[in-house]
């Protein structure tokens, strides 16, 4: 890594009071009808409040996720491997197409699945205001700052964090060429040559938004002159950054760093001083999953510091564990060891959604 | 023998029997994708809490897309007409060397997918990275040789996998076509130049029409292409803008709806110039008069012929394919790869995604499923829209047509709202892929066999009548036969449609029935063009193996279709 500062996480409170009140109001009756917890069992290394025997008799666990294809068939590996009497399937998609299935599906009475994973907050949280999760407490909660669980706790947790620098292709620029601030990708010499996401990425609009409080609005009109290419995925960045056909991408993902190094790519990460742009991967069990002791028991899976390392250190996900316990990412770098930029207010946030898509689909040609 | 009341009886049953099939299939996701156009409520709130025609008028925010969307496909169409009349005419009616092998190649570049061609033409053409690009500036050139990241590289690739299709419809009707009428031009004088403008090219004009709407219709609804050559370099077409506004949250599918909608009024027009093409003349080419398809000996021409076929085949097919190899063992995909680069992971890692394990198997499932269904259902419709004397059979065509005239990607929300709140639980099954497949190909099957069918002279039909054929002893003993080459091209043309659909598809697969193009889709989005291309090598394999074994199946039953 070119340049890392020590952590300042500026997270703050997930929802303000006033959101928070009427998203109680719509769970309530799914946590009051919830039969009472029994006591939690042990199951391998991690505490469990789902009755195994049961989840493996319906041996089966269907599961969405924002993820890309690889990505999503390793966190069902994972799985799988410690529950092999289980068996997985998996739909994944963007997440905004992937939010508008299951909400199209649960409005026409479907409901074929059980765990969900975005990659935005605003989608979790109006899915959460639907009643679409389960309201499940998992005994390993206890692992998580309030920060990173629904309000209240038991819809959805953070499973990881993906955060954003600048990258560049090493052998068309040289590091003292590369950009090393935020404001260094409006540089006119980068024109044509730089690379971001499409307007469907929760990361992009949560770079969008948190750069935009810290240099003003005029920040993305100028990166507008620079005619970025827009992509899907982070790999997509990273296969091009490592082509030579972009020279610097202005949404670098860390996990699509470490995963291009270790393929020998040609590419550099720079982290700016300002922070790094972070989107919370947001896992929650659905109401009325077809297999709901499968579902509680993934959540356990997923929110132990099992699942947390398997989420960590798989090539393809690479994700930050935001667990207090939490060990290092395999390049040695903690989470805590980056400074990670999220937006202040996640009302204003979710309320500035159609904003940013206008002016981001406007800026990439659309 | 049956009376003609009762034969009348059982023809109306049939065809008012297969028509109102149609209806169901398309009108019913055709209501739901029009009132998503019509809604200018929440987008989330279904029903719509309110209608209007502002999602029609947001389409102009977009002209240049507008734009971009009718230069590639007015170019494409253009392209693959030329790939599709020359090879047609070439391995039809001349006596190229090897001419009955090509012809079956002919089919691959289609099975290929266009997707996979975009991908290998961008290893080879992208204007930094590319292959040819590198061996050029290796060489001394500046800059860059190519650049397949434009309007005219995207119709270029399009055409070079969609001229496959107009070569089978136009070919289809070649075949059928009495030599005789060539002959005679040449006996008379004419070269074989002046034959094939006045003579062949007059005759095949409504398999040339069908064919042009056909692949212009493909061509605007065309996304894989797009998609990897254009958007890298910021050009959208319409259906590549939908798929990003569908894609974000909240999702803007009314929009995406409303130009789907569109394109409903460029396609019936073309539909409406077809039908008075056709109307206005006789195109007549097979009759009562017996006679046995004959191809020209175009004497030392056929080795300049045979470079032809051997060029095309190369751009579509060997070279893609060899891109797609290079690439897939290299872990970064370079010109000039060192020895470290060289892998064999992105086979080992692609074998252990569903979408060589699972998907690859549901989609030849599929495919032989909505073939084997299709050829019945559609050669039914193709009967009762131009043979039967039924009236409102114009109708059904315009019906049937719907599907083409909208993007797939636009035309899956229709099915998917449609079949999610359907009774029976079809939703996320195969069985849902299976319905939206016959539906969204209906034009596809309807259009190869009825380039066929307008050739066949109803005096055929009418004779049989008159010495007290019943309707159905008329279909099997007349009609049918005749028809055999259509039907079989039909068959092969809807496997392979079924194998490599991805618009209809990408929505509408469940958990438990995914198939193999999205597959690869997702693993271009998410993984790196170098597994991307092994998937693909996998999936060419694969269905290469089904092909040579049903080829080898229909060419018994092609053979001799005319007893």
């Amino acid at each position: 890594m070119a340049d890392s500062k020590k952590s300042i996480v500026t997270r703050r409170m997930l929802l303000k009071a006033g959101a928070a009140v009427p998203l109680l109001g719509m769970a309530a009756p799914a946590v009051l009808a919830q039969a009472p917890l029994k006591s939690p069992t042990k199951i391998l290394d991690f505490m469990t409040n789902a009755d195994v025997a049961k989840a493996e008799q319906e041996g089966q666990l269907v599961f969405y996720c924002h993820e890309n294809e690889p990505g999503t068939a390793g966190i069902m590996e994972g799985f799988r491997k410690d529950f092999p009497k289980i068996n997985t399937s998996y739909v994944r998609a963007q997440t905004g197409a992937l939010y508008n299935k299951i909400v199209s599906e649960r409005s026409a009475g479907r409901f074929d699945v059980d765990v969900i994973q975005l990659s935005d907050l605003a989608p979790a949280v109006d899915f959460q205001k639907k009643g679409g999760y389960e309201q499940y407490l998992s005994p390993e909660t206890g692992a998580y700052k309030a920060d990173h669980l629904s309000s209240p706790a038991g819809s959805f947790f953070w499973t990881g964090v993906d955060p954003a620098g600048i990258a560049y292709n090493s052998t068309k620029v040289s590091a003292a060429d590369a950009p090393k601030t935020w404001q260094d990708i409006l540089n006119p010499r980068w024109k044509g040559s730089i690379s971001c996401k499409i307007s469907a990425s929760g990361l992009q609009f949560v770079q969008w938004y948190t750069l935009r409080k810290l240099y003003g609005a005029d920040f993305w009109k100028e990166f507008a002159k620079q005619n970025p290419h827009a992509f899907d995925s982070r790999v997509q960045l990273f296969d091009r950054l490592a082509k030579g056909d972009d020279l610097i991408t202005a949404i670098g993902e860390y996990p699509a760093y470490i995963l291009f190094k270790d393929k020998g790519a040609k590419v550099e990460f720079v982290a700016p001083a300002d922070g790094l742009p972070a989107t919370p991967l947001i896992v929650g069990a659905v109401s009325k999953a077809p297999h709901p002791e499968a579902a509680k028991l993934f959540v356990d899976w997923a929110m132990s510091k099992r699942g947390q390392a398997w989420y960590q250190t798989n090539p393809n996900l690479y994700y930050g564990s935001v667990r207090t316990d939490a060990p290092p990412m395999p390049t040695g770098v903690r989470l805590g060891d980056l400074k990670l930029l999220y937006p202040a207010d996640w009302d204003d946030y979710a309320a500035n959604r159609d904003v940013f898509a206008k002016e981001w689909n406007g800026m990439i040609g659309l | 023998m049956p009376s003609a009341e009762s034969s009348f009886s059982a023809q109306k049953f049939a065809g008012y029997g297969v028509a109102a099939v149609a209806a169901v299939l398309v009108l019913y996701p055709v209501f739901f994708l029009l009132q998503a156009a019509l809604d200018v409520g929440d987008p989330q709130v279904r029903p719509p809490t309110a209608y209007g025609l502002d999602n029609f008028s947001g389409i102009f925010q977009y002209p240049q897309i507008l734009l971009n969307t009718l230069t590639v496909s007015v170019a494409a169409t253009v392209m693959s007409l030329v790939f599709g009349f020359v090879m047609a005419w070439i391995l039809t009616r001349t006596n190229v060397p090897g001419r009955h092998l090509f012809e079956q190649l002919m089919a691959v570049p289609y099975y290929l997918t266009p997707l996979l061609g975009a991908l290998a033409w961008s290893l080879l053409g992208s204007p930094e990275s590319g292959f040819i690009n590198q061996v050029w500036r290796a060489l001394g050139g500046n800059d860059h040789l190519i650049d397949i990241n434009t309007a005219y590289g995207i119709a270029w690739v399009m055409a070079l996998f969609e001229g496959s299709v107009a070569f089978v419809m136009i070919a289809a009707v070649m075949k059928s076509m009495d030599p005789a009428l060539e002959e005679a031009s040449q006996i008379m004088g004419a070269g074989r130049l002046r034959t094939m403008l006045r003579i062949t090219l007059p005759l095949v004009v409504p398999g040339v029409l069908g064919a042009a709407i056909f692949v212009f219709a493909e061509m605007l609804g065309s996304f894989a292409a797009a998609l990897v050559l254009g958007t890298p370099s910021r050009y959208y077409v319409i259906t590549t803008a939908i798929y990003q506004l569908v894609q974000q949250y909240p999702p803007k599918i009314q929009i995406a709806a409303a130009m789907g909608a569109s394109l409903f009024a460029v396609m019936f027009f073309m539909l409406f110039l077809y039908r008075r093409i056709v109307m206005a003349g006789s195109y007549v080419t097979i009759t009562g008069k017996a006679f046995r398809p004959r191809v020209a000996d175009i004497g030392p021409l056929r080795y300049l012929l045979l470079g032809v076929c051997l060029l095309y085949l190369f751009a579509a097919v060997g070279l893609p394919l060899i891109t797609l190899l290079y690439a897939s063992l290299q872990k970064i995909a370079v010109a000039f790869p060192a020895a470290d680069n060289w892998t064999l992971e992105n086979f080992r890692i692609a074998v252990t995604m569903n979408a060589v394990r699972s998907a690859l198997g549901n989609s030849l499932l599929l495919g032989f499923a909505t073939a084997t269904i299709g050829v019945v259902l559609m050669g039914l419709l193709a009967w009762l829209i131009y043979r039967s004397r039924l009236p409102g059979s114009g109708l059904i065509e315009y019906v049937v047509m719907f599907p083409q005239a909208v993007p797939r990607l636009v035309f899956a929300f229709g099915l998917m709202w449609a079949w999610v709140v359907f009774p029976i639980p079809i939703y996320g099954t195969l069985s849902l892929l299976l319905i939206a497949y016959l539906t969204v190909f209906l034009p596809l099957g309807v259009r190869t066999i009825a380039g066929v069918m307008l050739q066949i002279d109803k005096s055929l039909e009418e004779c049989a009548q008159m010495c007290g054929a019943s309707w159905a002893f008329r279909v099997r003993t007349v009609t049918i036969p005749l028809l055999v080459p259509g039907l079989v091209a039909a068959w092969l043309l809807l496997f392979i449609a079924s194998i490599r659909e991805l618009g209809a598809s990408i929505l509408l697969m469940g958990p438990h029935s995914k198939v193999i193009t999205p597959s690869i889709v997702e693993s271009w989005f998410g993984t790196s063009s170098e597994l991307t291309a092994a998937l693909a090598l996998i999936q060419t394999l694969v269905v290469a193996i089904a092909m040579i074994v049903l080829v080898t199946i229909t060419r018994r039953v092609g053979a001799h279709p005319v007893e």
